[in-house]
């Protein structure tokens, strides 16, 4: 499942640790995130689209299958 | 009354906790080799302070040691502790057919491993899943057919 995390975040000027902080997780959950690797639980996906500001299904495409668990 | 151990501390504390209880289990035993008490403390003291630094890292292992872990890290370590469940039954299956086989005196103390260990899971079951499956309503209530062996 492709994201766009790292998009939205890099937009906003933001680090890992920023983005970490922010949503309450480790920066290297972030970063497992980002790359695909760990898929988040429903709140945190939500939590992560709504700091964004982005309706989840934007943020999450299911479709994709290119990376992710 | 409650006892709050700093995170950080939990689990330094339970490996200093295990290795002063080992300790105390030598020196009851006493005899010869009541010396052995010495050697896990000098073993497990070093340790305890490694994972206590291991606990102030900004990693993963730093996190489970310092018992701050978020929701990715907890499912690490619920993973890690399934396999290690799944390891000890196995070891404790060899080693009581092992034991049974060559005629050993340990066998006893392998199946009750084992034992406990299936205990354990059927434990797990209960706690965490088949106890709160919940009743089928609407369409699918009474539905009680058999799952279609093959599928």
């Amino acid at each position: 499942m492709r994201n766009r995390v790292r998009e939205q975040r890099a937009q906003r000027g933001l680090s890992q640790a920023d983005l970490a902080a922010a949503l309450g997780v480790s920066r290297q959950t972030v970063i497992s995130i980002e790359n695909g690797r760990y898929l988040p639980s429903l709140p945190l996906a939500f939590r992560i689209a709504r700091f964004f500001e982005v309706p989840v299904d934007k943020m999450f495409d299911p479709d994709d299958e290119e990376a992710g668990t | 009354v409650k006892i709050s151990v700093p995170a950080r501390l939990r689990v330094p504390l339970a490996y200093g906790l295990a290795g002063a209880i080992l300790a105390a289990a030598w020196l009851v035993r006493g005899g010869a080799t009541w010396w052995f008490a010495i050697i896990v403390v000098v073993s497990v003291a070093p340790r305890v302070f490694v994972v206590y630094r291991r606990g102030g890292r900004d990693s993963d292992e730093g996190a489970l040691a310092g018992s701050r872990v978020d929701e990715r890290q907890q499912e690490i370590r619920v993973r890690a502790q399934a396999l290690t469940g799944i390891v000890t039954m196995i070891a404790a299956f060899v080693g009581l057919t092992v034991e049974i086989a060559i005629k050993g005196p340990a066998w006893w103390a392998f199946l009750v491993i084992f034992a406990v260990g299936a205990l354990g899971y059927v434990f797990g079951l209960q706690q965490y899943g088949t106890a709160g499956e919940g009743v089928p309503d609407g369409e699918d209530a009474g539905d009680d057919e058999p799952f279609p062996v093959g599928r």
